[in-house]
């Protein structure tokens, strides 16, 4: 035996493994290192189709977080016609399962296009089915859907957003280039059998979310509001309703709710007249409300003290060649009886004391005739002419209201101006912009506009409301434990066929504050053309009374009759 | 000494393809998990859009007052009560304030 032809197989075995390892090795480099980079975008371009779509929209919350509208992902069905052998049996397949008409699918299928949508936004169910069916040409793609989980509620002033996630009314408009996520492409991708399509790293190409707004809204607040203005609109058989509740301190607004309400998750079939924003959209001749502001003025002028004596002329008094009447005989009264009792000679004498400017100018201090420019969108300014193109009676009518376009937001502004001691604040809606980490890119803090009045006229404006409440026409809005400063307004439309005052259309109101000595809440009731009673002291009182005395409790605010016990805080 | 330099080589060559290896295997582990990431988020989304939902104030009122048969307290049935030296704030208060308050007026607060 010897060593030699053992030791020459070995390495001819030797050289032969190393040579083939080698070979092994070398298309291995090859195709890892050196053409990687090139073979990668080779199956690219054979597999992947670019596909843009955007980020998730931001949520939008109450003051205590609640959610109020977000997105969740719901799957989508698309289809490559240019990979279909065969659509008609694709389109068999896929219309038990998404519900559409096999002909529509085949249509859609046949089309000479790389990409087309079949079903959008489908049941999470459906999205599985199709997953599970694993059909040639056909994938399913995750994108948003906006939930609002609350349905109706704050629905007018979140709006909606539509198919593609754009903000189409309400914050949801106003504030969308923050809500909108990012838009970024996204690689569609075939597997090594080509036989289903899915985005090729899908984590990382999620884009980001849209910014999250906070808003000053309570929910709790904005609940009360819509379920009282609800029963208030049904039991009233009233067209429609308003109700806004204010911060007076701050602008804040913590409920707006308007009837009709509307289901924003479910907005397709409803018309633009169901979702639009009457608390500001909507102009109305607000009546005996406006009284206030004019008294507001006489004090601010010292043309009237509240205890001025006025004659109330026995209801009747002439102004260029009409007739004002009062609804009631008054003879010598003063001036807080002027507003307790609503009584239009009364103001009407008080706006010829001030004059047309001083008039003027106290409404435009007050906020009517220009907007609030709260964030919301399709706010308009109302209608209040300047003096020089006011007519013979215009000074008489604008005391007692009429001749002047305002919305319900303006005059709740105003009312909220006398609670915060004649300083008006900017209204809001939005307190918070943060992004999705959670970081503030945004703070809204309360702005001031103006001061409309001195402190001390809206103190004795505070008492001359509270008259109203206690003694006046606005009895029915008295909070027990709990002083109430408002005034009710009942004001005739206009006929739209005659173009003179409708003598069975009114607009019944209360506009307010409470409580008087050191406000929480300023607040509007609005019911447009109640049926049967239609006087503000009748229709809309009750209803702020029903709201102040269940936000005052939910708030924790005491009463005047707040028990106060000492507790032995040092025995424990 | 050539063949343990040849060793040597080779040995390094198949120590850079199975760490090429291994880092598709790894990304693909990433791939995985990110995705799971992704779901458990979308199943986070649900479920807090089912939770706002269900705590929906006209929910739970509706649930109250049919299903419970609770009633809104009516006037006087509500007392608040202030500790000494707490006085009503301006600004306000938060849920758990308000919550308080109203255990106060129960009398299950003992401190």
């Amino acid at each position: 035996m010897t060593a030699g032809p053992s030791r020459g197989r070995r390495y001819v075995m030797l050289l032969l493994l190393l040579c083939g390892f080698s070979v092994i090795l070398f298309r291995l480099v090859t195709l890892q290192v050196l053409q990687e980079a090139e073979l990668t975008a080779k199956a690219d371009r054979q597999h992947q189709k670019t596909v843009s779509f955007e980020g998730a929209r931001g949520m939008v919350s109450d003051r205590h977080g609640k959610v109020l509208a977000m997105n969740v992902e719901v799957p989508s069905v698309f289809g490559v016609p240019t990979l279909l052998e065969s659509p008609s049996t694709v389109a068999r397949h896929l219309a038990p399962v998404l519900h559409i008409r096999r002909d529509e699918l085949e249509r859609k299928l046949r089309q000479d296009k790389s990409f087309v949508w079949l079903a959008r936004k489908v049941e999470p169910e459906q999205g599985r089915r199709m997953e599970q069916l694993s059909l040639d040409g056909i994938g399913v793609m995750m994108e948003g859907q906006r939930f609002y989980p609350k349905g109706p509620l704050l629905a007018h002033v979140l709006g909606f957003s539509g198919m593609d996630g754009q903000g189409l009314e309400g914050l949801e408009r106003r504030y969308d280039s923050h809500l909108l996520g990012e838009k970024r492409v996204t690689v569609l991708q075939r597997d090594a059998l080509g036989r289903t399509v899915f985005p090729k790293g899908l984590a990382e190409q999620v884009p980001t979310p849209g910014h999250a707004l906070t808003l000053t809204v309570d929910e709790v607040i904005q609940y009360i509001a819509e379920k009282e203005l609800e029963e208030a609109v049904t039991h009233s058989r009233a067209k429609s309703g308003t109700i806004i509740v204010m911060e007076p301190q701050s602008g804040a607004i913590l409920a707006m709710a308007v009837s009709p309400r509307f289901d924003p998750n479910v907005v397709a079939a409803l018309t633009p007249d169901r979702w639009r924003n009457r608390a500001l959209t909507d102009t109305y001749e607000p009546g005996s409300t406006m009284k206030m502001v004019v008294a507001a003025a006489a004090l601010e002028e010292k043309v009237m003290t509240p205890d001025s004596m006025v004659f109330g002329e026995y209801g009747h008094m002439g102004i260029a060649n009409t007739t004002i009447h009062d609804h009631d005989k008054l003879g010598w009264m003063t001036f807080s009886e002027v507003i307790q009792k609503s009584s239009n000679i009364g103001a009407v004498k008080t706006g010829m004391a001030l004059g047309e400017q001083r008039l003027y100018h106290y409404l435009q201090a007050f906020g009517f005739g220009e907007r609030t420019e709260i964030d919301l969108p399709g706010e308009v300014s109302g209608l209040l002419k300047a003096p020089k193109d006011w007519g013979g009676r215009s000074l008489a009518s604008i005391s007692m209201g009429q001749e002047v376009g305002v919305t319900p937001l303006q005059m709740v502004s105003a009312v909220a101006t006398l609670a915060n001691g004649g300083v008006m604040m900017k209204p809001y809606v939005v307190s918070e912009v943060r992004n999705q980490k959670g970081r503030l890119l945004k703070e809204v803090l309360p702005q001031v506009k103006r001061r409309a009045v001195s402190q001390d006229t809206a103190r004795t404006m505070t008492t001359m409301l509270e008259g109203v409440v206690t003694n006046g026409t606005g009895t029915k809005a008295a909070i027990p434990g709990f002083r109430v400063a408002g005034k009710t307004g009942t004001a005739q439309k206009i006929d739209s066929r005659t173009g003179a005052y409708s003598s069975t259309q009114f607009v019944g109101s209360f506009v307010g504050y409470v409580p008087a000595e050191s406000p929480r809440l300023a607040m509007i009731v609005v019911l447009d053309e109640p049926q049967g009673e239609a006087w503000g002291g009748a229709v809309a009182a009750p209803v702020f009374r029903r709201v102040g005395e269940q936000v005052l409790n939910y708030l924790g605010v005491s009463r005047e009759d707040t028990v106060k016990i000492a507790l032995a805080m040092k025995d424990h | 000494m050539k063949t343990v330099t040849l060793v040597a080589g080779v040995l390094l060559v198949f120590v850079f393809v199975w760490e090429r290896v291994d880092v598709v295997r790894l990304g693909y582990q990433i791939e995985r998990l990110k995705t799971q990431k992704v779901l458990l988020e979308r199943k986070r989304d649900q479920l807090q859009v089912k939770f706002s939902a269900l705590t929906a104030p006209e929910r739970i009122a509706k649930v109250a007052t049919e299903k419970l048969g609770l009633v809104p307290p009516q006037q006087g049935q509500v007392v608040m009560v202030h500790l000494p030296g707490e006085a009503p704030s301006l600004s306000l208060p938060s849920v758990e304030q308000v919550r308080l308050a109203r255990h106060d007026s129960t009398g299950r607060v003992s401190e």
